[in-house]
C-alpha cells in the first residue's frame, strides 16, 4: 500500500481522536435564560388585530398565521391561510421547517392570548426567529373586527378612521359592512340597506408649471 | 465574524446562487478528476474491483464531518445554525434502492452523468435521457406517490443524537469504520481479477 495513503489515514484517524479530547461545548439550541428574559419583557412580539386584519386583507406573503387552539376549535373557524399547530404539538418534527421559514413572520393566535403567548415562549427559548403572538387572540378580533363599536361623535380622527378600516375588514370577512347583518347572518327580516357613503375628493388644484 | 455566513446575515442570501455555480464547478471538477466520468467506475464498487466511489465520498464525509466540530469548537461556526435536511424513513429506503438499482444499471449517478457529458461520452447523455423521463414519470405520477413522499418525517435527526452519543464520539467512530473500510476495499481489490478500462 501507498506509504501517503497509510500517513494520511493515519492523520484523520488522530484528527477525530483530538475531538474526544476537547470538551464538549453544550450542545443545547436553546437561547440563554437572560435573553429569554429581555425578550419576554420587549412588547414588541404582539401584534394588534388590526395590524393583522391589515395584512390578511392585503394579502401579505411574509405572514404565517398559527392557530394553536385545538383541531376541532380550528375547524369550526380559523383566520383565512392559517396553519393549525395545536400548543402540544409544537415541537413535532413536523412543524419544524414551517417554524423555520426565512423571512416569515409567524404569528401565534388562540382564542385569547395565554396559549399563543406559551407557544411564542416555547419557540423563542427554542431559538425561532420571527415569531409573534396576535394581541387579544381571536376574541379580541372578533369584538374589534366583527363587533367593533362606533365611536362617538367626539372620537378623535384618529379612531373614526379607524372604525372606517374596521368596517371595511368587517365588509371582507363577513361579506356586510353591517354589524347587525355580519352577526345575525343572512336573515332577511333583519337585513337593512347598506348605507353608501360617497367620499367626495377636494377637487385637483391645478399645478403651477409641469412638463 | 461566524460561519455559516449566509444565516448569519454577513453575506446576502441572494448570493446563494451565485456559491450554489462556484461549488458546482468544483464539484464536477472533483468528480472528473476522480474519474467518475466513466461508468465503469462505479460499477467497480457493485463488481468489487474498484472502491474509489467509497473512498471519495467517505473522504469527503468525514473531512466535513471534522471540520465543522473542529471550527464549531474554535466558535468560528454556530453548529445550531446549520440546515439539517429532514430525515423521511420510507422515502428515504425506497428512494435508495430505486437510485441504487440506477446506479448499478447505468454505471453513472446523477452528478457522474453530466461529468460523463462535459467530456462527451454517449453512455452518459443516455443516461440523462433515462434520467428525465425518470423524472416526467415521477412528476406525474406524484398525486399517487405524495402520501409515501411525505411518511415518516423525523425532522433534522442527527444519528450521533438517535444513538444517544455526543457528536465527537461518533464522529470518531465513523472516522474509524471508514478508515477501516479503505483498508478492506483495498485487500478486496487485490483479490478480485484486475480489469483494464
Amino acid at each position: 500500500m501507498d506509504r501517503r495513503y497509510t500517513l494520511l489515514a493515519i492523520l484523520v484517524v488522530l484528527l477525530a481522536a483530538g475531538l474526544l479530547i476537547i470538551p464538549n461545548k453544550g450542545e443545547k439550541k436553546e437561547i440563554k435564560p437572560d435573553k429569554l428574559l429581555l425578550a419576554i419583557n420587549d412588547q414588541a412580539r404582539f401584534l394588534s388585530t388590526d395590524a393583522i386584519t391589515e395584512r390578511i386583507i392585503g394579502g401579505d406573503p411574509t405572514l404565517q398565521l398559527i392557530d394553536v387552539r385545538p383541531a376541532k376549535q380550528f375547524n369550526t373557524y380559523a383566520l383565512p391561510n392559517a396553519v393549525n399547530i395545536p400548543l402540544d404539538s409544537i415541537l413535532s418534527p413536523s412543524w419544524t421547517e414551517l417554524l423555520h421559514q426565512p423571512g416569515k413572520d409567524k404569528v401565534f393566535y388562540s382564542n385569547g392570548d395565554i396559549e399563543s403567548d406559551a407557544a411564542w415562549q416555547v419557540c423563542t427559548r427554542n431559538g425561532i426567529p420571527g415569531v409573534f403572538v396576535m394581541k387579544g387572540g381571536l376574541n379580541h378580533w372578533y369584538n374589534t373586527i366583527i363587533k367593533g363599536a362606533e365611536p362617538s361623535n367626539t372620537a378623535s380622527g384618529t379612531d373614526l378612521d379607524l372604525y372606517s378600516f374596521r368596517q371595511s375588514a368587517r365588509q371582507y370577512f363577513t361579506g356586510s359592512g353591517d354589524q347587525e347583518t355580519a352577526q345575525s347572518g343572512n336573515d332577511a327580516s333583519t337585513q337593512k340597506p347598506a348605507k353608501v357613503s360617497v367620499e367626495r375628493k377636494p377637487a385637483e388644484k391645478s399645478s403651477g408649471g409641469g412638463c | 465574524m461566524v460561519a455559516p455566513l449566509i444565516p448569519m446575515g454577513v453575506i446576502p442570501e441572494s448570493w446563494n446562487n451565485v456559491f450554489a455555480v462556484i461549488l458546482g464547478f468544483g464539484f464536477g471538477f472533483a468528480l472528473e478528476s476522480a474519474g467518475f466520468s466513466s461508468s465503469r467506475k462505479i460499477i467497480g464498487t457493485f463488481f468489487g474491483y474498484d472502491f474509489v466511489v467509497l473512498k471519495v465520498f467517505f473522504t469527503a464525509a468525514i473531512t466535513a464531518m471534522i471540520g465543522l466540530l473542529y471550527l464549531s469548537y474554535i466558535g468560528w461556526l454556530d453548529f445550531s445554525l446549520l440546515y439539517i435536511h429532514p430525515t423521511f424513513l420510507a422515502s428515504a429506503i425506497i428512494g435508495g434502492i430505486v437510485m441504487g438499482i440506477g446506479f448499478s444499471m447505468g454505471g453513472y449517478c446523477p452528478g457522474t452523468s453530466f461529468c460523463g457529458i462535459a467530456i462527451g461520452k454517449i453512455d452518459a447523455m443516455i443516461f440523462m435521457v433515462g434520467m428525465a423521463i425518470g423524472v416526467l414519470i415521477f412528476s406525474e405520477a406524484f398525486p399517487l406517490l405524495e402520501k409515501l413522499y411525505n411518511s415518516g418525517n423525523l425532522g433534522g435527526k442527527l444519528v450521533s443524537d438517535s444513538l444517544g452519543m455526543s457528536k465527537s464520539l461518533f464522529a470518531f467512530l465513523l472516522t474509524v469504520v471508514a478508515v477501516g473500510m479503505f483498508f478492506g476495499a483495498t485487500w478486496v481489490e487485490k483479490k478480485v481479477r484486475k480489469v483494464e478500462y
